[in-house]
C-alpha cells in the first residue's frame, strides 16, 4: 500500500468525470492531485438506452455523480469543491449545498466540524434545460431495505394493483429474502465504493454518517430512466422529518435525506432536470411510525424475515438474534411500536425475546420516550409515539406486568398528561406528501 | 419390523401407508409409493394410502385463505397452484385432467366467493382441503396406470368430526377431532370394494356435512384414524428421516435412532418436540392396539422406529430429550391463593372459556404458573390478550415468553433422578421458570428462555449419556446415531503421529520422566491447514497454549503473528523472536495493571482493552494511540463453564451496552479504535459459531469510524473423545467467506492456540504403583495435576494409552491418577488399559496445549520437562 496523503490536508475536492457503459456507471473523484477515487454502480441486464431517453440518462448520471461524491468529500471536507465533469446551474448547486450541509449534519456534529463555511458548489451561468416528457411506462420502483417500512409500501402498492418492482442496492441476503417474499419482480443494483476510501479511513480521514438515502435515490433515478419506470416510491414516514437535536444553532436530523425537505426538493429537481414524468415520492410520508407499525402488523408473511435492527445484519441466520440485536434503539423502538398491534406471542417470536421485560434495557427505552435523555441518533419514532405505545401496553393485561411496562405505569405515566398519551390520534394520516392521487385512498383509509 | 403375513381363512389384513408433501411431489417419489404399495399387495395385504398435498401447496392455499381484499395475491397463488398441478399431471403422464379440473374449478369458485373477504372459517377449510384432494386425485390415476388399480376415496365420507365441549369455532373447523375406533362395518364395506385405495390426509367432515380440517400434522392423524377404524395390521408413516431420535439431530448429531418405543413414550416425545410424527395420530392406534412404524422413504432398508404396546420390563431409561419452543407461560399471582376456595377453578375457567389448553402446571402458595403450547391461534389472534384481561380480574397476570420447554422422556423417570445430578447442575446455572414432573412418570420438564435451548440440548444429551441415564449402548432401544447414518462411507480418522513415533518416544521417556514431547511437523501441518483458509487476513497464535521456543519459531516461519496476555509473554516472545515487528504482537490482557499496558503501548505492540477503567483512569497513556476493543457479545460458548469467556458472569470484554461509553472515553482520550475483538470460549466444534460472531462484530463495526480489523478470536475445537467429529475447516472457510463478502472493508483476524498445538504434544509418564480398592482399580503415574491440570480444572478428556503395551488388549477399567495430594488428581477415569506394571510408559495424548504452560510446583513436585521430537 502506497502512503496516501491525509485528505484532511487537501485544498480541493474534485468531481473529475463520470462514465456509463455496459450497465456500469463509473463515478470518479479526487482530493487535489491524489489518486482517483472510483465508485462503480452496476445496473444488471440494462439494455442500450432508447435515443429519446439519452438526455435524461445523462442528467440522471450527472446528478448521481454529484450526490454520490458526498461519501468521499466527507473524508477531507476541504474548503473548495471543484466540478470538472459538467457545468452546474444555480438551482442544482443550491440543492447540493443544502444536501451536503444537512446530510452531513450528524457527521459534522460528531466530528465537531462547522461545514457552513466550507460547502459551496460552484454554479455557472449555464442555462437550465427543462426536462422532457419521456412517456415512461406506468411502473413503480419500490426500494426495500429489509425493514418494516418498505414492506408496508410493497403491500400498499400490491393492494392498489400497481405494477411495481422491489429494488435494493448492494449485496444483502436479508433484503433478498424479503424481496423474494414480496412476490414482486426484483432488481438488485450493485454498488462498489472506491477501496481507497477505506485506506483513507485507516489513515485517519474524517468518517461518519452520510445521507445514504440521497445516494440511493439518485441511483434509482438512473435505474428508472434505464429500465423505464415512471415512479420511485420510498417509504419514509412523517417522523423522519423531525430534527434529532439542535447544535450550535443548527437543526440536526439523523435521517435528513429521509425527510420531507429532501423529498420535495429532490422530487422537484428530478421532474425539472431529468424527466417531467418521473415522480419521486414517499408513500408513507403522511403516516406516523405507529401507523406504519399498525399496517405492518396486518401481514405476517415477513415475520421471520424482516429486520429493522440498526446493527444492519447483512448475514442471514436462522435465529431471531441473527436479525435483531435487541440492544440498539431501532430494535427497542420497533418492538415497542409493534407491540400494541400484534398478539404478544407473535411479536416475541419475531424478536426471540421480550425486550420490555428486561430491566437492563430501561435506559434505551427511556431515550425513546425522552425521559431523562434526548432522542438518540437513530431512525426512530417521536417521543410522543413511544409514550403512547407504552401507555397502550400499560392498559393491556398481557403486557402490564412486564418490567419496563410496569415501570412506566408506576413511575413515568403519573408525571405525564394523560391527554397526550392517546394512541388513536397518532394513527391518523396527516401532513404534506407527494403521493399520486390514485394511491392516496390506499394510504389514507386505514382499513384498506 | 415384524409384520407377519396372516394366512388361512382370515380376511386379508389392512395396512395404512402415509406419505407427506415431499413424497408426493415428483414422479420418482410416486414410483416409490407404487413400489411400496405393490410390495404390500404382494404380501396379501390390502392397502390404504393417505397423502398430503404436494409440498408448498398448503402455503399457497394459505395465501389465498388470508388474502382478504387482496385479490391479486390470491390470483398469483392460484396461478402457481394450477401450474404446479398441471406440471405434475404431465410428469405423471396420467389422464386425470377432468378429475383435476374439477378441483381447480372449485378453487376458482372459492376465490370469487364473497366469503373470501371475511375469511370465513368454513370457507378456509374448503380452500385448504383442495391440496389433498388434488394430490390424491393425481395419485389414484398414476397408481392405476402403473398396474396397481387404486380407487380414490373421499376421506370426508368416512371421517366425521365431533365437536368437543368448549372447542373454539376456529378449532372446531380448522383443528377438528374424529372419534375414530375400530369399525368392522366400514372395514367390510371397504374390503368389498377393492384391495387398494388412496385418500386424503388432513380433511374430514363435521356432523352437518361441512368440510373441516384436522389441524397441523393432520395427515398423520388421518392415517391414525383410518388405521384404527380398519384395525390395520400396521400403520406406516413414510417420511424423509429414519425415525424418531433421542434428540433433534440438527442440534445433536450424536442423537441415536430410537428403535422401539411404547405408545406413551412416543406420544410424549412427539408432543414435546419431535416433528416427525403428529402426536394426535397415536391415541386411536393405542386404543385399537395397532402398531405404527416410521420409515425413511430414501432408506427403506432401515428398520425405522416401531411404536407399539411394549410390556417390556426393561430398566428405566431416558429415551429422548426434546425442546419445544414458542411456549408461553402465564404466571398468576394472588395474595391469598392458599385456601382460597375456587381460585384455581376461576383461573382455569378463563382458559376454558378462551379455548386454550394448558400443558404444564406449577403452583406455589401465592402463584400458579401454567404453560401454553405454541399454536397459530395464539400467534394470529388476540386470544391471549382477552385471556389476560379476564385473568387480571382475579389475580396479577404476567405473560412470560418466548420460552422453551426442555423435556426428558422415558418410562420410570423418577427412579432415574439420582443419575441426573450433572443435568440438574446445568440447569442450575440458568433461570428456570418452571419445573414439572408428570404424574405418569414419563417425563421431566424444565421451562427456560427460548434463546437458551439450542445450546443446551447438545450439552444435556452428552451429560445424559455420560451419566448412563440414556443407555445409548442398549441395542434393543437405540439404533445408530444420526452422524453414523449420515457419514456411512466417510474417510477414517487420521492416523496419530505418536503411534508411528513410538520407538523415539520410548527413548525420550527413558531419559526423563514425566516429560512433554512436541512434534513440530504436526504443528506445521495444523498451521498450514489454517493458512489455507484464504479469507483470514492475519492468524495470531495464542501464546498461552504453549510458549515453547521451538513452537514459537515454527509458527513464526509459518507466517503467524502472536497473541499475548501478559507483559511477560510479550517479553519472552520478543526475546525468542527478536526480529518480530511489534505490531505483529497483539496484547490482550484482562485486569492487568497499568504498567503492563504502558510498556506494551510504548513498545509499539497492538493493545486490546476490555474494560472502561483503563480509558477512564489512564487516558494519558492513550493519546494518539490505535487501540483494539474486546466486546462481550453476551453469550459464552465452550466445553466447560471455566472456558466460557462470554456472558455477564464472565470477567472478559466490554458489554454491548457499554460500547458507546467506551467509544466516548476513547474519543475523549484521543485514541482511535481500530479493531473489534470477541472471543467467546474454547473447544468449539461448530463452524456456525464463528459466522455468528463475525457477522455480529462486523455489523457492530459498521457503526465505528476507524475499524480496520475484526478479530473473531480462537476457540477452534479439537475433538477429544472418540465420538466427537473434528471441526470442519472447509465449512469454517465457507461461513467466513460469506461474511467477508458482505463486509469486505474489514480485515479478518483469528487467534487460535490449542488448535495448533494440542495434537502435537503428548505427556509421557511412568507407572509408579497400582492399587485396587473395592471394585475400583487405580494406576498411579509420576505425572499429576501439577503437570497437566486440564482434567482437574475442566473435566477435560485426554486419550490415555500404555505406550509399552500399545498392542495388548485392554484389561480392566482403571482410574489413572497422579501423585499429588488432592482427590481431584485424576488424569483419566474409567479407562480400559492393558494390565499396567510399575515402570510402564503411559502416554497422555493431546497434551500440547495448556499442559506445560499451566504446570506448577504444587506439593513442591517438579512438573514434567519439555522436549522436541
Amino acid at each position: 500500500m502506497t502512503t496516501l496523503s491525509d485528505p484532511r490536508q487537501a485544498r480541493a475536492f474534485r468531481f473529475i468525470r463520470r462514465e456509463f457503459a455496459d450497465g456500469v456507471a463509473t463515478l470518479v473523484y479526487a482530493f487535489d492531485d491524489g489518486p482517483e477515487l472510483i465508485e462503480r454502480v452496476t445496473f444488471p441486464g440494462a439494455t442500450p438506452i432508447a435515443a429519446g431517453r439519452r438526455v435524461a440518462l445523462d442528467a440522471a448520471l450527472d446528478l448521481l455523480h454529484l450526490i454520490a461524491g458526498i461519501s468521499y468529500y466527507k473524508s477531507g471536507v476541504p474548503g473548495e469543491i471543484r466540478i470538472e465533469s459538467t457545468p452546474l446551474d444555480a438551482s442544482t448547486a443550491s440543492f447540493l449545498d443544502t444536501l451536503y450541509l444537512h446530510g452531513l449534519g450528524e457527521f459534522a456534529y460528531h466530528n465537531k466540524l462547522d461545514l457552513r463555511e466550507r460547502i459551496r458548489f460552484p454554479a455557472t451561468t449555464v442555462a437550465r434545460v427543462p426536462a422532457a416528457f419521456l412517456g415512461l411506462p406506468q411502473h413503480t420502483l419500490v426500494p426495500i431495505g429489509g425493514g418494516k417500512d418498505s414492506l408496508v409500501s410493497v403491500e400498499i402498492l400490491k393492494a392498489s394493483g400497481a405494477q411495481a418492482t422491489a429494488v435494493w442496492v448492494g449485496h444483502s441476503p436479508l433484503i433478498e429474502s424479503c424481496a423474494a417474499r414480496t412476490g414482486l419482480s426484483t432488481l438488485n443494483i450493485g454498488r462498489e465504493l472506491s477501496p481507497i476510501l477505506f485506506e483513507y479511513n485507516r489513515a485517519g480521514a474524517w468518517n461518519g454518517h452520510i445521507p445514504v438515502t440521497a445516494i440511493n435515490s439518485a441511483i434509482l433515478v438512473v435505474a428508472a430512466i434505464l429500465y423505464g419506470h415512471d415512479a420511485i416510491a420510498f417509504s419514509n414516514e412523517r417522523s423522519a422529518s423531525s430534527a434529532t437535536l439542535e447544535y450550535d444553532g443548527q437543526q440536526i436530523n439523523h435521517q435528513w435525506s429521509k425527510g420531507w425537505a429532501f423529498e420535495r426538493a429532490f422530487g422537484e429537481l428530478i421532474a425539472s432536470r431529468v424527466a417531467a414524468d418521473l415522480h419521486y415520492y414517499s408513500l408513507l410520508r403522511p403516516l406516523s411510525e405507529l401507523a406504519v407499525a399498525q399496517r405492518f402488523a396486518r401481514v405476517s408473511a415477513y415475520d421471520g424475515l424482516f429486520s429493522s435492527c440498526n446493527r444492519n445484519f447483512r448475514i442471514l441466520g436462522p435465529k431471531p438474534a441473527d436479525r435483531w440485536c435487541g440492544q440498539c434503539p431501532k430494535c427497542h423502538f420497533v418492538f415497542l411500536a409493534l407491540a400494541p398491534f400484534m398478539p404478544k406471542p407473535r411479536l416475541l417470536a419475531i424478536f426471540g425475546r421480550n425486550l420490555l421485560d428486561d430491566e437492563a434495557l430501561a435506559p434505551g427505552f427511556d431515550a425513546l420516550i425522552e425521559y431523562r435523555d434526548h432522542k438518540p441518533f437513530e431512525c426512530v419514532g417521536e417521543g410522543v409515539e413511544s409514550r403512547a405505545a407504552f401507555a397502550a401496553l400499560a392498559a393491556r393485561a398481557e403486557w402490564r406486568e412486564d418490567a419496563l411496562v410496569a415501570r412506566f405505569r408506576e413511575h413515568i405515566a403519573p408525571q405525564l398528561d394523560p391527554a397526550t398519551l392517546a394512541l388513536e390520534p397518532l394513527l391518523a394520516p396527516a401532513g404534506e406528501h407527494r403521493i399520486p392521487p390514485r394511491l392516496v385512498p390506499f394510504v389514507f383509509d386505514a382499513h384498506r | 419390523m415384524n409384520v407377519s403375513n396372516r394366512t388361512g381363512a382370515e380376511p386379508a389384513p389392512w395396512v395404512v401407508i402415509k406419505f407427506g408433501g415431499t413424497s408426493v411431489s415428483t414422479r420418482p417419489r410416486w414410483e416409490n409409493i407404487a413400489r411400496i404399495a405393490a410390495a404390500h399387495r404382494a404380501q396379501g395385504r390390502k392397502v390404504l394410502i393417505v397423502v398430503s398435498a404436494l409440498s408448498g401447496i398448503t402455503d399457497l392455499l394459505k395465501r389465498i385463505a388470508e388474502s382478504g381484499p387482496d385479490e391479486p395475491a390470491a390470483r398469483a397463488a392460484q396461478a402457481e397452484i394450477v401450474r404446479r398441478h398441471e406440471a405434475m399431471r404431465v410428469d405423471l403422464q396420467t389422464d386425470s385432467r377432468a378429475a383435476l379440473d374439477r378441483w381447480l374449478g372449485e378453487l376458482e369458485h372459492l376465490i370469487i366467493c364473497p366469503r373470501r373477504s371475511t375469511r370465513a372459517l368454513d370457507w378456509q377449510a374448503e380452500v385448504f382441503a383442495l391440496g389433498e384432494l388434488m394430490s390424491s386425485t393425481l395419485g389414484a390415476a398414476f397408481l392405476s396406470s402403473q398396474g396397481l388399480p387404486t380407487q380414490w376415496l373421499d376421506a370426508r365420507e368416512h371421517l366425521t368430526a365431533q365437536p368437543l365441549a368448549n372447542q373454539s369455532a376456529w378449532s372446531r373447523t380448522l383443528s377438528a377431532t374424529v372419534p375414530a375406533a375400530p369399525d368392522a362395518g366400514f372395514e367390510r364395506a371397504l374390503a368389498a370394494r377393492g384391495d387398494a385405495f388412496i385418500t386424503q390426509g388432513f380433511i374430514a367432515r363435521d356432523p352437518e356435512g361441512k368440510t373441516v380440517l384436522l389441524g397441523r400434522g393432520g395427515s398423520d392423524t388421518s392415517a391414525g384414524y383410518f388405521g384404527a377404524m380398519l384395525r390395520a395390521q400396521c400403520v406406516e408413516i413414510w417420511t424423509d428421516v429414519p425415525g424418531m431420535f433421542s434428540a433433534n439431530p440438527r442440534l445433536v448429531p450424536g442423537a441415536r435412532l430410537l428403535a422401539q418405543l411404547d405408545y406413551q413414550e412416543a406420544q410424549e416425545i412427539a408432543t414435546t418436540g419431535a416433528k416427525v410424527l403428529h402426536p394426535r395420530s397415536l391415541g386411536p392406534l393405542r386404543r385399537a392396539g395397532v402398531p405404527l412404524v416410521i420409515k425413511d422413504t430414501n432408506r427403506p432398508q432401515l428398520a425405522g422406529t416401531l411404536i407399539r404396546a411394549v410390556a417390556s420390563d426393561a430398566a428405566p431409561c431416558v429415551k429422548a430429550i426434546s425442546a419445544r419452543k414458542g411456549v408461553t407461560l402465564i404466571s398468576m399471582e394472588t395474595v391469598g391463593m392458599w385456601q382460597q376456595v375456587g381460585f384455581l377453578a376461576d383461573v382455569f375457567a378463563a382458559f376454558k372459556h378462551h379455548g386454550l389448553s394448558v400443558d404444564l402446571i406449577g403452583s406455589a402458595e401465592t402463584n400458579v404458573t401454567v404453560s401454553l403450547d405454541p399454536s397459530e391461534n395464539l400467534v394470529n389472534s388476540d386470544v391471549l390478550s382477552a385471556l389476560a384481561a379476564d385473568l387480571a380480574k382475579v389475580c396479577r397476570v404476567k405473560v412470560i415468553a418466548p420460552c422453551a420447554a426442555i423435556t426428558l422422556v422415558g418410562r420410570g423417570m423418577r427412579s432415574l433422578l439420582h443419575r441426573l445430578s450433572g443435568v440438574l447442575a446445568e440447569f442450575g446455572a440458568l433461570d428456570v421458570h418452571l419445573i414439572s414432573q408428570s404424574s405418569n412418570n414419563l417425563n421431566l420438564t424444565f421451562v427456560v428462555d427460548e434463546s437458551l435451548a439450542d445450546d443446551l440440548i447438545p450439552r444435556l444429551h452428552a451429560l445424559l449419556i455420560r451419566a448412563d441415564a440414556l443407555r445409548a449402548e442398549d441395542g434393543a432401544i437405540f439404533g445408530p446415531s444420526w452422524r453414523e447414518l449420515e457419514a456411512a462411507g466417510a474417510p477414517p480418522p487420521r492416523a496419530v503421529w505418536w503411534r508411528e513415533r513410538r520407538t523415539a518416544l520410548l527413548e525420550l521417556a527413558a531419559q526423563a520422566s514425566p516429560r512433554y514431547v512436541y512434534d513440530l511437523a504436526t504443528v506445521r501441518e495444523m498451521a498450514r491447514a489454517l493458512r489455507a483458509l484464504g479469507c483470514v487476513d492475519r492468524w495470531h497464535y495464542a501464546l498461552k497454549a504453549n510458549a515453547h521456543p521451538a513452537i514459537l519459531r515454527t509458527l513464526h516461519e509459518e507466517g503467524f503473528a502472536f497473541e499475548c496476555v501478559s507483559l511477560a509473554e510479550v517479553q519472552a516472545l520478543r526475546t525468542i523472536l527478536p526480529g518480530l515487528a511489534p505490531e505483529r504482537i497483539l496484547f490482550t490482557p484482562n485486569f492487568a495493571p497499568r504498567d503492563e499496558y504502558a510498556a506494551a503501548l510504548e513498545a509499539g505492540v497492538r493493545v486490546t482493552f476490555d474494560a472502561l477503567h483503563p480509558l477512564r483512569h489512564w487516558g494519558d497513556l492513550l493519546r494518539d494511540r490505535d487501540i483494539h476493543l474486546r466486546v462481550d457479545l453476551g453469550v459464552g460458548r465452550g466445553h466447560h463453564d471455566k472456558v466460557k469467556t462470554g456472558g455477564a458472569t464472565s470477567k472478559f470484554g466490554v458489554s454491548l451496552d457499554e460500547v458507546e461509553e467506551f467509544r466516548a472515553l476513547a474519543r475523549h482520550a484521543g485514541a482511535r479504535i481500530v479493531g473489534l475483538h470477541a472471543h467467546l470460549g474454547s473447544g468449539i466444534l461448530d463452524a456456525g459459531h464463528w459466522r455468528s460472531v463475525y457477522a455480529q462484530l462486523a455489523s457492530l463495526a459498521e457503526g465505528f469510524t476507524h475499524i480496520e480489523s475484526i478479530d473473531v478470536g480462537g476457540g477452534l475445537g479439537v475433538p477429544a473423545r472418540p465420538d466427537e467429529q473434528p471441526l470442519d475447516l472447509a465449512a469454517l472457510g465457507r461461513v467466513l467467506d460469506e461474511v467477508k463478502q458482505a463486509y469486505p472493508q474489514f480485515a479478518l483476524w483469528m487467534e487460535p492456540g490449542r488448535f495448533l498445538v494440542a495434537e502435537a504434544g503428548v505427556l509421557l509418564a511412568r507407572v509408579t504403583q497400582t492399587k485396587r480398592k473395592g471394585q475400583v482399580h487405580y494406576v498411579g503415574i509420576d505425572a499429576g495435576m501439577n503437570s497437566l491440570l486440564r482434567p482437574a480444572l475442566y473435566d477435560a478428556w485426554h486419550e490415555i494409552v500404555n505406550l509399552d503395551r500399545l498392542d495388548e488388549a485392554p484389561a480392566q477399567m482403571v482410574q489413572v491418577v497422579g501423585p499429588i495430594c488432592e482427590s481431584g488428581d485424576v488424569l483419566g477415569s474409567n479407562r480400559r488399559l492393558p494390565e499396567c506394571r510399575e515402570g510402564d510408559v503411559i502416554l497422555i495424548a493431546q497434551a500440547g496445549a495448556y499442559g506445560a504452560t499451566m504446570a506448577s510446583r504444587y506439593n513442591l513436585r517438579e512438573p514434567a520437562t519439555e522436549a522436541i521430537l
